[in-house]
């Protein structure tokens, strides 16, 4: 009797669950899992044009794999990520909790750390431009150097990187502004009667409460940062000599399939993005159960 | 906070639910679309829109601009979908992919109520070129032609007493006159930016080279005219007087030249209509010339007897769908485009010099406002010898690659003889394969 | 300790006047262009003031597009994408994060490989879908691809699982169903979660310049970004020109931010008592 009483409920519940992610499981089917079984399948296929393909095989990935440019561009990727992610976490927690402190020019603060986000890819493309400009630059005037940041094999993804982490620091910071205002004030209150300093009351209170949102953040900053490619694209082109070392396998990926129209080609780059961000994501939920805390 | 959110989100949904029905405007017209890149030529193409719906009353033209980035991605996915706008702007690059897919009409019989030989009559073999199809049949309305010439500043010559210029010139008079300005006025001389409509392909053709063979099936950046042409044209960066590519990257060759720190570099003719606007602080300090002849060309049977002389010179099109819904009035309206009357309004609108022949010369007219005059007889006459730019159906699969290799080689990483022989082995290939595939 | 605290409130001021002064500068960079002439512009080496301020470029490009429906249009498609990504991925996080269900894993699995995949591959599909249905050239068209969001879910799923699991208890024994208690329990607890993924989701729709230019056709039918773009011409841009629309279009985004950011400070207020 008791059984069934609680299986009833939780047939309940399992109705409302179905009920309440089906909006949602039904677009992203539609929209987007749908398109992307179709790349899987044209990866194995060669475009003809105008979206008619032929079944090929794996020769695109054969290609792809013997492709010492490819390599360049998974190794450029990754250095990508090491260089933006882990100080872009660190400056976006660092900024929200500035941003959360009591000042005064609160709104006025928050508006201008939020200016990037609308600025015009024009301007911000321009602006940096002139900033890491190798003859005239401001950056080489300050470090008193006499460096081609752009065209430097070795500068250029570290320049695009820093153009990133500026550019995003403003979005993670407000994602991570919510986290920081859903902690209950008491718990502070409760805690500094305890006497605890403010070092160990951020480690103590401050990450645990909000490491959901910063695993949320987390993810999605490691998944952009794997997927860039405006950001290559808005600070160099084509005639730069050092292309090569900087190009990401998006980058590649946009100029197979919408520039060079090989887009079998272009969809087992794809593939190969897709699969290294679901590896790295994987182990990020296996290591979540380390750090990230869920319920006080 | 609530209440504020939940009036205006029913004042919305009422809003937007009346602008859908206010949609579909009725007139009894037909519409047609008329989709282009560059925001520049608007006017032109209004005006030349205009003259043809006096005519007709019944049609309606709307010029849409989408930017250069979008405009091809758009294009295909319309093509997949046949929704293609009615009439649009056709580059040579892409006019054979399309073309052969069959996504183009034929335009080929458009004139023959009005004339034999009416496209023979009235454009150039170029502009001939430029819209043919591998079947050798038309497949756009020539639109314009362009070329390249070489831009100065007249004050840094006259600074390091080096004379203008001259239809005599030769590549070593730019190499002399290079050099004096730069010790004469500490300015670069010649600025050999990395391009090719604008950079290496006319020094190649002028010395007797050739990017693509006569038939467009094979390379000829491993010929020796072509090698001896490319290793001038990128040894020059090696020069004083000369930035580096890595300079041209990160400023550009036009910005330096109109700051007043270079003296000299290859500009298209499209642009020079905005630059005279956009740099009255050089009225009277700047000039444009032909450009300069290879001294000694390579004389091979390929090799076309130019003298040493080459431009290269593109050209668009006006093209319109296979299967459209308006084809048949889109069809009257691009056989209007290619008229003298429209190619006329064209010109004198200063949207880009006319494909038509003979009535070239109107865009001078929109040269009248600018109290400051510059030689563009030069352009005129650079059309006697001016050379199809070279392109075939595999272009857009060699074109990035090659500009690949070409990086490499001015980043030093790749000797320049051995990088060509790759770049002539990569267009050979693409091309073989894409012949085989047809 | 009053003296160390004074001097953290310094050292807070500090940062802030700092880092605002990196954020805010390609602002001023747009705003100074945007009075230059096309010239000035493009000067090597780059110069930062304008000879003159001279405002014939907001007068051309107020001139070149429509920007009353530009901003009309962009309201639109911003209000739509935020309604639909704050309503489903509510209920979608809610039902990820606190009901149990079959096949939950595997479904939550495609919320994440959706957050991994590059836009750039449903932009084809997508049209065609749209061309399909005959709705391109429309608001419609601008919404759709934005209909679901991947990340509100995943963001919103990692709100509900910091809610104590006692509070959804308490409501369910005092006799509310499964959806009384996500919406009046617990939605209300996400105030400051729900602000920001509404601040994301319209950041992201009014950066947005490829979709409404691939799918709408009439500039009066494109969005602030996508209306701009079209004046960045082939070869030379007029970039005083481009600034001073930019400048036009960043206002409404402002406007809005300056609003939601107020739901930050009444989010404590709302869940302090907890």
């Amino acid at each position: 009797m008791k059984l069934n009483k609680l299986s009833a409920a939780a047939r309940r519940e399992e109705n409302w669950g179905w009920f309440m992610v089906a909006p949602t499981i039904i677009g992203l089917f539609v929209l987007n899992i749908w398109p992307f079984l179709q790349t899987i399948y044209t990866s194995f296929c060669e475009h003809l044009g105008f979206g008619k393909y032929k079944f090929i095989g794996p020769q695109n990935y054969i290609d792809m794999f013997g492709n010492t440019e490819f390599w360049k561009a998974t190794w450029n990727t990754i250095w990508f990520c090491v260089l933006t992610v882990p100080i872009g976490m660190v400056l976006a927690l660092f900024v929200a909790m500035l941003l959360n402190t009591k000042v005064k020019f609160k709104g006025g603060f928050r508006t201008i750390f939020f200016l990037p986000l609308v600025c015009a890819p024009a301007a911000v493309a321009m602006v940096w431009q002139w900033i890491f400009n190798g003859e005239y630059g401001i950056l080489n005037q300050i470090l008193g150097t006499n460096i081609q940041w752009i065209t430097n094999p070795k500068t250029a993804v570290l320049a695009v990187a820093i153009v990133s982490v500026w550019s995003s620091v403003g979005y993670d910071a407000v994602l991570l502004l919510a986290g920081l205002q859903n902690i209950p004030k008491t718990l502070y209150e409760a805690n500094s009667i305890d006497g605890a300093g403010k070092i160990r009351q951020f480690f103590t209170i401050t990450v645990p409460m909000i490491s959901p949102s910063l695993f949320s953040v987390l993810i999605m900053r490691l998944m952009a940062s794997m997927k860039v490619y405006d950001l290559i694209y808005m600070m160099s082109d084509e005639t730069n000599p050092a292309m090569a070392d900087m190009q990401s396998l998006m980058y590649l990926f946009y100029r197979s399939s919408f520039v060079t129209g090989d887009r079998g080609y272009g969809s087992a780059i794809v593939i190969w993005t897709v699969s290294l961000i679901l590896l790295v994501t994987l182990i990020q939920f296996w290591g979540q159960k380390k750090w990230v805390t869920y319920d006080i | 906070m609530k209440r504020i959110i939940r009036t205006s989100a029913v004042l919305l949904t009422a809003v937007l639910l009346l602008s859908l029905a206010g949609c579909g405007a009725s007139d009894g017209k037909t519409h047609l679309k008329f989709q282009i890149w560059d925001t520049a030529q608007q006017p032109g193409m209004e005006a030349m829109c205009a003259a043809y719906t006096a005519q007709h009353p019944d049609v309606v033209i709307d010029v849409q601009i989408v930017s250069w980035n979008e405009y091809w991605t758009k294009l295909e996915a319309a093509a997949e979908s046949n929704t293609m706008p009615d009439i649009f702007w056709m580059h040579t690059n892409q006019l054979l992919y399309y073309a052969d897919f069959g996504m183009l009409a034929d335009v080929t019989e458009l004139y023959d109520d009005v004339e034999d030989g009416y496209y023979q009559n009235h454009f150039s073999e170029i502009s001939l070129g430029n819209v043919s199809g591998s079947d050798g049949r038309y497949y756009g309305v020539p639109k314009d032609k362009d070329n390249g010439v070489l831009v100065y500043n007249k004050e840094m010559f006259d600074d390091a007493g080096v004379s203008y210029p001259d239809d005599d010139w030769t590549w070593d008079d730019l190499v002399d006159a290079s050099q004096k300005i730069y010790d004469a006025t500490g300015n670069y001389g010649y600025l050999a930016y990395l391009d090719d409509q604008l950079g290496y392909w006319s020094y190649v053709y002028q010395n007797g080279g050739y990017i693509l063979s006569a038939d467009k099936t094979t390379s000829g950046f491993d010929q020796p005219g072509g090698k001896e042409a490319m290793e001038f044209y990128i040894g020059m960066q090696q020069e004083e007087w000369c930035p580096d590519q890595n300079f041209f990257t990160q400023n550009g060759a036009g910005a330096t030249f109109w700051s007043e720190r270079g003296a000299m570099f290859m500009e298209g003719s499209w642009s020079l209509l905005g630059a005279i606007e956009n740099n009255p602080h050089m009225d009277g300090k700047w000039d444009i010339a032909k450009l300069p002849k290879a001294p000694n060309p390579v004389s091979t049977p390929e090799s076309l007897d130019q003298d040493g002389r080459a431009c290269m010179s593109n050209g668009l099109c006006y093209a319109t769908a296979a299967h459209g819904k308006h084809r048949e009035i889109a069809m009257d309206v691009i056989k209007f485009f290619g008229t003298e009357e429209a190619q006329l309004i064209q010109g004198r609108s200063g949207a880009a010099i006319p494909a038509y022949l003979g009535t070239e010369e109107s865009w001078r007219e929109a040269w009248d406002k600018f109290d400051y005059k510059i030689n563009i007889d030069c352009i005129f006459e650079q059309f006697d010898y001016a050379i199809q730019v070279p392109y075939n159906s595999a272009s857009p699969r060699w074109k990035s690659q090659v500009s690949d290799v070409l990086a490499q080689i001015y980043a030093g990483n790749q000797e320049v003889s051995s990088g060509l022989d790759k770049i002539a082995e990569i267009v050979n290939t693409e091309t073989a394969k894409k012949l085989a595939d047809n | 300790m009053k003296g160390s605290n004074k001097n953290g409130k310094i050292l807070v001021y500090a940062l802030l006047i700092f880092g605002s002064l990196i954020m805010i500068f390609p602002f001023v960079w747009m705003f100074l262009t945007s009075f230059k002439t096309p010239a000035e512009s493009m000067s090597i080496p780059a110069t930062l003031f304008p000879s003159a301020f001279r405002l014939d470029k907001y007068i051309e490009v107020l001139g070149k597009l429509p920007f009353a429906k530009l901003y009309w249009n962009t309201i639109l498609l911003v209000f739509f994408r935020v309604v639909f990504a704050v309503v489903f991925s509510s209920m979608a996080g809610y039902a990820f994060a606190k009901l149990k269900f079959r096949g939950k894993g595997l479904l939550f699995t495609i919320v994440l490989m959706q957050m991994s995949l590059p836009s750039q591959i449903f932009l084809i599909p997508q049209y065609q879908m749209v061309a399909k249905m005959g709705m391109a050239n429309t608001i419609f068209a601008l919404v759709f691809p934005g209909l679901v969001s991947a990340f509100g879910v995943f963001f919103l799923r990692q709100t509900y699982m910091s809610i104590p699991e006692e509070i959804g208890e308490a409501a369910y024994l005092d006799g509310c169903n499964q959806w009384q208690t996500f919406y009046k329990v617990m939605f209300p607890l996400t105030g400051t979660s729900v602000a920001a993924l509404t601040i994301f989701t319209a950041v992201f729709a009014y950066g947005d310049l490829m979709w409404p230019q691939i799918v709408n056709n009439d500039v009066t039918k494109f969005t602030l970004s996508a209306g701009l773009a079209t004046l960045r011409g082939m070869n030379t841009t007029d970039f005083p020109m481009l600034m001073a629309g930019s400048l036009l279009a960043m206002l409404p985004m402002v406007i809005l931010y300056l609003i939601f950011q107020r739901q930050f400070v009444e989010g404590i207020a709302g869940t302090g008592g907890k």
